[in-house]
């Protein structure tokens, strides 16, 4: 792998002393990640031994600012954009860094700050704490689109997981909401729904192959799974049907399942993780 | 099969009549290998005659090509119709397919009938999870019929039409119809809240002065507005004020007190201490230093050492303080103010 070349390239030029010159020459445009290598955590240790507290504290805080700015649109984070901006000659001590970043949103603000790709890097901030019905997080109006990504996911978690995009677009149409025409809430839906949603991962648009014409399929996105609450999910559905949620007995048997463990950034795992890259 | 399409095969002459030019039947060939691996392979080469023509007859092909493509679009036109668990309709076609099956000889009517099973199966599929044993079906047009209801939809009085197969429900629905899910929905979300700065973000600079405009005097309200986050200004400009209005009723009560009796000495710690609220007495001490550090007041040690105050005297004012200061520093905690008020 690539990474591997590059940890025996940077890694001579650590020991030269942390020169961050020479380490923007070796490491080349920081688009895709392979320019930025784990450092191990020897090297951290090393790196923090050369910097004050109140530095490291510093580039924490910026981390955990830069964070808050980026996610409004709720579009992933990715390392790349995190290091290339904000950590810059710290890079050395990035694993420090996102440990205390992890623990400042955990701590602080009650958020978690999760790894939802291992192999792209890419960070989404989702809250640890349940909203209660009837209150609004920041007091103002929900956002519509809530209620057309609640249909959608909906729909998706209610027919087993996936779901042919005409199935949803037809249910969509009787909401009177149609990806041809502009709807006067929602603007140009078809992007909506396959370009806002998907970016922000809270849906999964993927090509069923072998079709002819092109079919595609719905999903739930990563942001979805660790989100979204399918035991409430399922409860406004049964209000709505006037069922017992539990009527629907393999959705529900789904939703209480114990959850799968998400790669939250604490320092219970980003130690591991550092050695074993 | 793979022999009866290749151009050059020298075994069936006759056969290639048959067969139409070579390009639809490259594509056809791998489509339907799998399935025209099954057909009739002990034909190739050495069948009796009659059943060679009859088999290669044009028409016949033709014909039963168009009759499995008229099967694979009733099934791609009608799935709505054919999913419905009240009908056989797609035991049907699998039957029709059956029996054309029986009379295919080339692989491109087989890849016909391939095309069709994959579009069967699928259909299959959908009906099989339609027939869940346990719990009840989730059926999305009756989920969109109770979205709608949920979102205040008024639906008209007079309905008299049947709505057609996934027909809208006529009506009129409320502005504010997606609102009420999205703030329903909310709860199941556990969204992180948005970061925004509470008072506004940032501060612009003044466009640069124009000089052509009017010289008088301009009302203030005139100038281009800055946009800055809300100043709290007002605020502080009245806390100054109480600042002074609370000095100045303090220097008000010592000179009351003095010229009551202007023998006896005014204990400090009884002026400024106010045994119900340990606040108040950090105010009283906080504006009585405004008193000595403006020279209308003076502290003094009585013989038992304890501190007093008194008013300066009128004639004693001295401008500029040339007086000897002297600083101290008066530190109070609860614990003492409690000390201190019981004895």
């Amino acid at each position: 792998m690539s990474q591997r070349k590059r940890a025996s390239n940077t890694q001579s030029s650590q020991n030269k002393g942390v020169r961050s010159q020479r380490w923007e020459a070796v490491l080349g445009d920081d688009e895709d990640d392979p320019s930025f290598t784990q450092p191990s955590t020897s090297q951290v240790q090393k790196g923090l031994d050369r910097l004050t507290p109140a530095q490291v504290d510093l580039k924490t805080a910026e981390v955990v600012q830069f964070i808050f700015v980026k996610d409004q649109k709720k579009f992933p984070i990715r390392r790349a954009d995190i290091v290339k901006h904000v950590v810059k000659e710290y890079r050395n001590i990035y694993p420090e860094i996102i440990k205390r970043v992890g623990c400042v949103f955990e701590t602080v603000f009650g958020l978690k700050l999760v790894e939802i790709d291992s192999k792209n890097h890419v960070y989404i901030l989702i809250n640890k704490l349940e909203q209660l019905e009837g209150e609004s997080l920041n007091m103002s109006p929900s956002n519509p689109k809530t209620g057309l990504l609640f249909v959608i996911l909906s729909i998706v978690f209610m027919k087993g997981g996936v779901v042919k995009e005409s199935m949803v677009w037809n249910t969509l149409k009787k909401l009177r909401v149609d990806q041809g025409e502009r709807h006067e809430i929602f603007g140009d839906v078809k992007k909506v729904v396959t370009d806002e949603f998907v970016r922000q991962r809270y849906l999964e648009y993927v090509r069923i192959p072998h079709t002819e014409p092109l079919e595609f399929e719905f999903r739930w996105g990563q942001r979805a799974d660790m989100e979204v609450s399918k035991v409430k999910l399922l409860e406004f559905i049964g209000q709505l049907h006037e069922q017992d949620p539990q009527s629907w007995t393999q959705q529900y048997r789904e939703a209480t399942a114990p959850p799968a463990a998400p790669a939250v950034v604490t320092s219970a795992n980003t130690s591991a993780s550092v050695s074993q890259r | 099969m793979r022999r009866a399409i290749r151009g050059g095969d020298e075994t069936a002459p006759p056969r290639q009549n048959g067969v139409p030019g070579g390009k639809g039947d490259g594509r056809a060939a791998e489509r339907g290998d799998a399935a025209a691996a099954g057909a009739d392979d002990d034909e190739a080469g050495c069948s009796p005659a009659e059943m060679q023509d009859e088999d290669n007859d044009p028409a016949r092909r033709r014909e039963i090509r168009s009759k499995y493509r008229d099967l694979i679009n009733s099934v791609q036109q009608n799935r709505e119709d054919m999913l419905s668990p009240t009908n056989n309709k797609l035991t049907d076609v699998l039957e029709e397919a059956n029996k054309l099956f029986a009379e295919v000889r080339q692989a491109r009517e087989a890849a016909l009938d391939a095309q069709l099973l994959v579009l069967a199966t699928d259909l299959g599929k959908e009906k099989a999870s339609q027939l869940h044993a346990e719990g009840s079906a989730f059926d999305p047009s009756a989920f969109a019929e109770h979205l709608l209801s949920f979102m205040g939809l008024n639906r008209l009085e007079d309905e008299d039409e049947e709505e057609e197969g996934g027909g809208v429900s006529s009506g009129y629905l409320p502005q504010d119809a997606w609102q009420r899910v999205a703030t329903r929905a909310q709860c199941c979300f556990r969204t992180a809240p948005s970061f925004h700065y509470m008072m506004g973000s940032f501060l612009a600079e003044l466009p640069p002065p124009r000089q052509r405009v009017e010289r008088q005097r301009k009302v203030p309200g005139r100038e281009a507005k800055r946009i800055m986050p809300t100043q709290l200004r007002r605020m502080e400009e009245s806390h100054q004020e109480a600042t002074e209005k609370e000095v100045e009723r303090i220097l008000g009560y010592l000179q009351g007190y003095f010229n009551d009796d202007p023998t006896s000495p005014i204990s400090y710690y009884e002026f400024v201490i106010d045994p119900t609220s340990f606040s108040r007495s950090v105010e009283n001490i906080f504006h009585t230093s405004f008193l000595v550090r403006d020279g209308v007041a003076r502290m003094y040690l009585d013989h038992d050492k304890l501190p007093c105050i008194a008013p300066v005297e009128e004639g004693e004012v001295e401008a500029g303080g040339t007086s000897s200061r002297q600083q101290c520093v008066i530190s109070i905690s609860p614990k003492s103010w409690k000390s201190l008020h019981t004895t």
